[in-house]
């Protein structure tokens, strides 16, 4: 079983509630979902839309051909009609115009009810799951979970109405057990509580704004801090100092923002003070496109900040690498006293996915601060490995911390030859980073094939979707960008016959990075930067031409 | 008989030990200020008042955490014995605030200039004047940028020229006092570094004060700024009858003087504004504790089941 639903309507009709509603039925039923948003930026009015994708195997991708549109506004039918599928049809008021319409009287109904005009979504659910089959009380029982008292009677009475105006023409069953439906955006902030994330400190940038939503709502059942900074400079430099002060803090932001914080991420490097950095792209340069999708901030990722200096970058692919990249992002900052970007892209950031359960890296989630540091603690031990032992203020000794080049006390210096040693203490700890990485599956590799697709974030659900049409090929995921896994990429490579490179950019960035470590260039690019993201067939009209 | 005497002799050699004395909190570090830098006083009053207020009981020396921005005034980071954050020019707030987000207990001291906080960095001394944070943000406002060598600030004086300035400024200089104090903050002071008894006096409240303390420090740059002249004949103590709880009278007072270089310029000193309101910490629930110490149990599969 296989279905695609568009979702489509004004800002403000309830979109984006209907097809996660939509979603989470389907996922109570067994079902995998996929469901894309797409939206511009505006409270009120323009055009929403959102696609669910939804079948009984695992799905990671929309697509551009629909079984069924559910149009809230005229200008869903103007817009999407012509993708509609052979037999597909649309939904909903009796005013629309257009062929292949299902015709809802949806004001008497309401007026029926005296009922809000929001209520439409409901009354159109109710006749959209009786024509599938599905019993009202699959749909009570979603309902149930995000509303109470008069408004959910509102909305059952709404359902009802519509299921009595329908008629059952397919009989959908129960696809096993239910799946969990999850958004990118909702996988790093559940990575950052398995992680016992203490302070989150962000300023509102789409897309990366619905983790703070997410956390701040978390805050009073997981005991922790959520800060809206005055500006991203303001968050990232009260992050240093939360980070520097013992609590597990994260900040969050989008390309622009990402921008304004690199001065701070350079003082990260060189003050060595844990920080994970969310960086959730749209599309850019400057304002761009802003509530669209993009890849072309990962050079920034792995350049942002003057100087030189160690960092991690990691990009998941869906939202349960969300979970699992979080996590190690933490892990690896505390650990190693190091900076981590995390790379997302808006497509993951704001898609729901669905999977059979959901997994965490079960990583030491502790702080990795001594216990009891003596009165000669240095906060900058010159070390073997370049790590040095972590203490924090209020501990007991004086524990500095400096944006200045510093001696092993923390005190400033321009001593040539302290110059030297701190650079390459700070650079050691690279080697012992490589080693751990190896550990977190850097790269992954899904399917078989003599022909290789390689790519990153958010492009992993089209591409996965596409391997089953392909001839011959698989796909390499590298999810680390820094340390570059450089030895696998280029096994990978070398063992191939035809190489694609998949990237949502103009300029094939992941391309520049991999010719830069494996000295290997990929002429054949699939590249996408029209600020939407890709589908599979995308991919493989290119990939057969 | 002889032991109790004993015991005493030893409490008191303890009671002696544990007093903090001054050079408790200094370093072996070389100062490299220029001879007869004004910030040298101010390391010596903030050392003097540090030592006093363990002493007291009022703080812990191992809580305090000083934050410093870049610049002359902020190598008193190498020259304080406490526990810091050196870090980058302008961003001395955000850092102070991140500190008490990490660990509330922490007795926090902001060390900016003129140039870092009324230039660089103004957008985040408008909003902690609201956030009302628990700490102390110290300015040594030398009316020009010395580091870097003389070129003006917000605060450089109409017609002062500098490097950059040749003909002098062109437009009259910003009056940090009225910015804080209509920007909200809980207490607002401006010290003379050539009242040293004064300024430590200031120091010492401003520290004890639960809120954002914002102390703006005139102290004459002696290579650059040299205006040790003016602020003798022109300063004046705001002195006992005044009182500090009166915003409108704070507000006139602080625009006495609007920072220029003005022949009948009235430079009041002291305490302007001292009025506790919960603070940034009190606001939140969350922040009661130093996280490092926080043991979380974290149930996982409580956490995913949300999404089924």
């Amino acid at each position: 079983m296989q279905k695609t639903i568009l979702v489509g309507g004004k800002a403000g009709h309830g979109t984006a509630f209907t097809s996660h509603f939509i979603g989470k039925v389907f996922c109570s039923l067994g079902y995998y979902v996929f469901n894309y948003r797409d939206y511009p930026s505006l409270i009120r009015g323009g055009h929403n839309f959102n696609v669910l994708k939804i079948s009984d195997q695992p799905i990671y991708s929309h697509s551009n051909k629909f079984d069924v549109i559910i149009a809230f506004d005229q200008k869903t039918v103007d817009l999407h009609k012509d993708q509609l599928k052979e037999g597909g049809f649309i939904l909903g008021d009796k005013k629309l115009e257009g062929d292949k319409i299902k015709k809802i009287d949806l004001s008497s109904i309401l007026e029926k009810l005296d009922a809000p005009e929001i209520m439409e979504n409901n009354i159109l659910l109710g006749w959209l799951f009786k024509y599938f089959g599905i019993e009202e009380g699959v749909l009570f029982e979603q309902a149930k979970e995000k509303f109470k008292g008069d408004k959910l009677k509102l909305i059952k009475k709404s359902i009802e109405e519509g299921y009595k105006l329908s008629e059952e023409k397919e009989k959908i069953k129960k696809n096993g057990k239910p799946k969990y439906f999850i958004s990118g955006s909702e996988g790093v902030g559940v990575g950052a509580l398995n992680a016992g994330i203490d302070a989150y400190i962000a300023y509102p940038m789409t897309p990366a704004t619905p983790v703070l939503h997410f956390l701040a709502k978390k805050e009073d059942e997981h005991d922790f801090v959520t800060f809206q900074s005055e500006n991203e400079i303001g968050a990232v430099n009260n992050a240093m100092g939360s980070s520097f002060a013992g609590a597990k803090t994260m900040v969050g932001t989008s390309g622009g923002g990402l921008a304004l914080m690199s001065e701070t991420l350079s003082m990260a490097g060189i003050s060595e003070v844990p920080l994970v950095a969310y960086l959730a792209q749209r599309t850019g340069p400057a304002s761009g496109v802003p509530t669209y999708t993009s890849q072309g901030d990962l050079k920034m990722a792995i350049n942002a900040g003057h100087g030189e200096f160690l960092r991690i970058v990691v990009a998941p692919g869906d939202a349960q690498e969300a979970i699992t990249r979080t996590e190690e992002a933490f892990y690896l900052s505390l650990k190693y006293r190091a900076l981590v970007i995390l790379v997302n892209d808006k497509h993951v950031a704001e898609s729901d996915y669905s999977f059979k359960e959901l997994k965490s890296s079960d990583l030491d989630n502790q702080s990795f601060i001594i216990k009891n540091p003596s009165d000669d603690y240095k906060s900058y031990k010159i070390t073997k490995d370049g790590n040095s032992p972590r203490a924090v203020p209020g501990q007991g000794p004086t524990v500095r911390a400096s944006s200045y080049e510093h001696d092993e006390y923390g005190y400033t210096t321009e001593d040539p030859e302290m110059t030297t040693k701190m650079n390459d203490k700070r650079m050691r700890k690279e080697e012992l980073i490589k080693e751990e990485v190896k550990k977190l599956n850097p790269v992954s590799v899904y399917g078989k094939g003599k022909n290789l697709i390689i790519g990153w974030g958010s492009t992993k659900g089209a591409i996965l979707d596409s391997l089953s049409e392909l001839d011959d090929y698989r796909f390499l995921q590298i999810s680390y960008i820094s340390p570059f896994p450089k030895e696998k990429v280029k096994k990978e490579i070398e063992k191939s016959e035809q190489v694609f490179l998949v990237e949502n950019n103009a300029t094939g960035q992941l391309g520049d990075i991999i010719a830069e470590q494996t000295g290997h260039i990929i002429k054949d690019k699939i590249l996408k930067y029209d600020a939407r993201p890709f589908v599979p067939s995308d991919i493989i009209n290119q990939i057969n031409k | 008989m002889m032991q109790g005497l004993l015991f005493q002799v030893i409490l008191l050699i303890k009671l002696i030990n544990k007093n903090m004395k001054i050079k408790d909190f200094q370093t072996k570090e070389t100062n490299t200020w220029c001879p007869g830098c004004t910030n040298m006083s101010v390391l010596r009053s903030i050392q003097e008042v540090l030592t006093d207020l363990v002493n007291e009981g009022e703080i812990k020396k191992k809580n305090i955490a000083t934050a410093c921005d870049i610049g002359c005034h902020a190598k008193i980071f190498d020259y304080i014995d406490a526990s810091g954050f050196y870090g980058l020019h302008g961003r001395t707030i955000p850092l102070c605030l991140g500190l008490k987000i990490g660990n509330p207990e922490l007795t926090v001291l902001g060390f900016a200039g003129d140039g870092a906080t009324y230039g660089e960095g103004i957008a985040h001394l408008i909003h902690n004047c609201r956030f009302n944070a628990d700490f102390t943000m110290i300015v040594a406002n030398n009316k020009n940028f010395a580091l870097t060598t003389g070129q003006a600030t917000p605060t450089s004086a109409k017609g002062y020229k500098g490097a950059s300035t040749p003909s002098g400024v062109k437009e009259e200089a910003l009056n940090p006092l009225v910015l804080a104090l209509t920007s909200g903050a809980s207490f607002v002071a401006r010290g003379n570094v050539l009242d040293p008894q004064q300024l430590k006096r200031i120091l010492k409240e401003s520290i004890k004060h639960k809120g954002f303390s914002f102390i703006d420090i005139l102290q004459p740059c002696l290579t650059f700024n040299n205006f040790t002249p003016y602020l003798q004949k022109h300063a004046y103590n705001l002195g006992e009858d005044y009182k500090a709880d009166n915003y409108d009278k704070a507000l006139e007072k602080a625009r006495e003087w609007d920072y220029s270089m003005r022949e009948d310029g009235k430079i009041a000193t002291g305490i302007f504004y001292q009025k506790e309101r919960p603070t940034f910490q009190g606001l939140r629930d969350k922040l009661k504790k130093p996280w490092y110490k926080v043991d979380r149990k974290i149930d996982k599969e409580k956490i995913f089941k949300e999404f089924v």
